[in-house]
């Protein structure tokens, strides 16, 4: 018998099982990112107290500070002038950039740890109502309130109301949002609108479509598969951000509603049949005149189609859009444009939006040069210099009709639709704290449809497991 | 007095007390039986630091610990009960074994004939060879990014080269599943392919001379001699990969983050969206759990079957 083809021993056998059990143990242990240092909001101090005396930029002069961001047109436009945030302070600041995909898994476990490795990180409106429960962020408007900590020329209200009220929440349910702390400083913004390929409109004589029924019209019509081009791109992905930019904004114009306030008692309602109806629509168009490969489908996907000519609409963030249209960005720029979308049925141009915002990490240790850094990126100076790259759209509404309007010369009706939706804009979502889950949960029922499952029965379903969870 | 070194008697040559001129120096009776001990310690804290970890996370699945939640209560089998009563998480286990067993099945064949093509000595075998472990040595995730710039209909290559136009989608419900495995058998197939061919190159030579010596064709001698010996490791490249495909995550996610629907959602999928996304630490926790007994009942009896097939090989190759 030859050695090599001796039977293994017991023993061995026993140690490659259980080997392959222990190869599961990390990913177990992954799950958990530790228990210690608990306690909601109120439990964790606030530090702006602590500042005191007269405000002075160069207070803090030689401290270091990190920060955690994700690559985006607004991380882009400000990282040439992060020096000049260093000469005017004396602070050094570590940027580290996390892909957009990989971004909040990485902020969610480096939050929950506590470590407080970044003092001050990107992050949207929703999350607040994730990471304000537990405590991972620092309340703002004590930092703002003192003048010791907060310059004279910083002009808090000069940052549109609706974006600081979407950035406020007590946490409670049944509040509306604009109540409670100001947990982040709203930093850029995006409105969720139609970018259009103008030239093949111009050339095809089509009128911009007013409502939705039209629009689906349009976008069939300029579907062409055999050619590679089709209607209109929106998000399909299994993800809560396929439901807040294109689908959000229209279900919301056709009278849609994602959950009615009893109370402190919550009714999905994304089943109604105004709902039902516009889901029902909205998936059609999907099949008929979107990217075949819809259920994959994120922002990336959508402006990219757009800027190769493949897609001749995106209903998505106008921001997401507006860097396709500048010199050399894409081989359609030059050729894009913009519109509101269809109105609703009562001509309502109610909008969805997104807001990058500032945050502070409740576990910094530097909190008060971290506030510096936050205060200056979303002052007039820093953000009027960064509106001369890609960032669009600023949240200071001096910046917006100052720096930033003289930029759009060469974007057809981008100040139009601004100016159309800005009063409309605001999150239409109801804040609460499962929102990642059951708007994800909704991404999923959509997909779905799509697949062919019946909308009423499909909705039906989706509402009666959403009202337990938020309820919870 | 006489004392013993080693175990060994002192002969004539050896000197009263032990030591030899030359001879190292005679070690204390406490380091001699201290020296297991302290052998084994690394072992020991690699040990410990992952049981450690394994039992922490076990500890998770009878708290209720969650971002909403940051002070848990020890809730004792809810999670499990919760979970256990989730049509999700049934779902997401019988896609997870349909997976492991498409995707270990495909990769088994095509890596066996791949390695009985490359065990014949030529130039192009040895060229490919080499180009074969190449997708190995991309990360899974870097894998699923590309392939899905390839199935993406409107400008993915797939498309482009079989002709099939802008309308067909890869990863829509009913292909999903089978162009996610798909992926993972043009990353793991070649491991199957170098693990088999390994073997193959170890066996003994003897029972093929022989054979050929008396007239056995090349089937006959692949069927009765070649993959009869070389089954264990086969039965190897099964174990690892299946049990690797109990535990898929990372292409499946980055190409459709367990869509469309629910169609690719694997229980670490389902763990990830609940620990990571919705920040429900301890239900993520008895996903993983629950999976972990999954793999490690897996794996004990795939060992079982090696073990058989071992004692069969060492009988044909006698």
């Amino acid at each position: 018998m030859s050695e090599q083809s001796r039977p293994l021993p017991l023993s061995r056998r026993t140690a490659l099982a259980a080997l392959g059990g222990a190869a599961a143990v990390p990913l177990l242990s992954a799950c958990g990112v530790g228990t210690g240092g608990g306690g909601d909001a109120a439990a964790t101090a606030n530090g702006a107290a602590e500042v005191t005396g007269s405000f002075d930029w160069k207070a803090l002069s030689g401290e270091s500070i990190k920060i955690l961001q994700t690559p985006h047109p607004y991380q882009q436009a400000f990282q040439p002038l992060l020096k000049e945030f260093t000469e005017l302070t004396g602070i050094e600041v570590q940027a580290d950039l996390v892909a957009e995909a990989d971004y909040f898994t990485k902020l969610n476990t480096e939050l929950a740890g506590r470590t407080g490795a970044h003092d001050v990180f990107m992050t949207g409106a929703y999350f607040i109502w994730q990471y304000g429960p537990p405590g991972w962020m620092e309340d703002l408007a004590p930092w703002i309130q003192n003048s010791a900590a907060t310059s004279d020329e910083y002009d808090f209200e000069d940052i549109y109301e609706g974006l600081r009220t979407s950035t406020r929440w007590d946490f409670e349910k049944g509040s509306a949002l604009g109540t409670g702390g100001q947990w982040a400083i709203p930093w850029g913004f995006e409105t969720n609108v139609v970018a259009y390929n103008k030239r093949v409109f111009d050339q095809r004589g089509i009128a911009l479509p007013e409502t939705f029924d039209d629009f689906i019209q349009v976008a069939t019509d300029l579907t062409d598969r055999a050619n590679n081009t089709y209607g209109v791109a929106f998000r399909g992905s299994k993800s809560w951000a396929t439901i807040h930019p294109g689908f959000m904004t229209q279900f919301t114009r056709e009278g849609g509603q994602d959950y009615t306030a009893e109370g402190t008692t919550y009714t999905a309602a994304m089943n109604s049949d105004a709902a039902v109806e516009f889901t029902r629509k909205w998936v059609d168009l999907a099949k008929n005149a979107g990217p075949t490969s819809w259920t994959t489908y994120d922002y990336p996907q959508c402006t990219g189609d757009l800027g190769n000519g493949n897609a001749m609409m995106v209903y998505d963030a106008d921001s997401a859009t507006y860097p396709k249209n500048k010199a050399g960005a894409s081989k359609e720029a030059g050729n894009l444009a913009w519109y509101p979308g269809p109105a609703g049925p009562d001509g309502s141009y109610a909008t969805n939006l997104w807001t990058w915002s500032l945050a502070m990490n409740a576990a910094s240790k530097k909190k008060q040069a971290a506030w510096l850094f936050i205060q200056w990126a979303t002052g007039k100076d820093a953000m009027n210099k960064a509106t001369a790259s890609t960032f669009a759209d600023p949240t200071r509404a001096s910046v917006f009709d100052g720096s930033f309007k003289q930029t759009l010369g060469g974007f057809p009706g981008y100040l139009e639709t601004f100016e159309k939706v800005i009063d409309s804009t605001k999150i239409q979502f109801t804040p609460q704290t499962k929102f990642f889950e059951t708007t994800e949960d909704w991404a999923v029922a959509l997909q779905d449809i799509y697949s062919g499952a019946d909308a009423k029965s499909r909705l039906d379903e989706l509402a009666q497991a959403n009202t337990t969870k938020i309820n919870a | 007095m006489t004392t013993t070194v080693g175990g060994r008697r002192p002969t004539e040559e050896t000197p009263p007390g032990g030591a030899r001129a030359g001879a190292p120096p005679r070690i204390p009776d406490w380091r001699r039986k201290a020296r297991p001990y302290l052998l084994s310690v690394p072992a020991v804290l690699l040990i410990i630091g992952i049981l450690y970890a394994f039992f922490y996370g076990v500890y998770y699945t009878v708290l209720d610990y969650a971002a909403t939640n940051p002070d848990p209560q020890f809730v004792g089998v809810a999670n499990y009960r919760e979970v256990l009563g989730d049509p999700l998480f049934w779902r997401s286990a019988g896609t997870t074994l349909l997976y492991a067993v498409l995707a270990t099945g495909a990769e088994t064949v095509l890596g066996v004939a791949i390695a009985l093509l490359l065990n014949r000595s030529s130039l192009i075998g040895k060229t490919f060879e080499r180009l074969l472990i190449l997708p190995l040595m991309i990360a899974p995730v870097i894998a699923g990014v590309i392939w899905k710039l390839m199935f993406n209909p409107q400008f993915g290559v797939l498309n482009h080269v079989f002709g099939l136009g802008s309308t067909f989608d890869w990863l829509s419900r009913d292909r999903a599943l089978f162009s996610v495995v798909l992926v993972d058998v043009w990353i793991y197939t070649p491991f199957v392919a170098i693990l088999v061919l390994a073997g193959i190159r170890s066996l003994p030579q003897e029972p093929f001379e022989a054979s050929d010596v008396d007239g056995a064709s090349w089937f006959y001698m692949f069927r009765r001699l070649m993959l009869p010996m070389m089954w264990p490791y086969i039965l190897v490249a099964v174990i690892f990969r299946f049990m690797d495909c109990l535990k898929v995550f990372d292409s499946v996610y980055v190409l459709t983050q367990g869509g469309p629907g629910v169609t690719t959602t694997t229980l670490q999928i389902s763990a990830f969206q609940d620990s990571i996304t919705n920040l429900n630490y301890s239900r993520g926790s008895t996903y993983m759990f629950l999976l972990w007994i999954i793999v490690f009942i897996t794996a004990r009896y795939l060992v079982g079957v090696l073990g058989k097939a071992q004692r069969r090989a060492a009988g044909a190759g006698v």
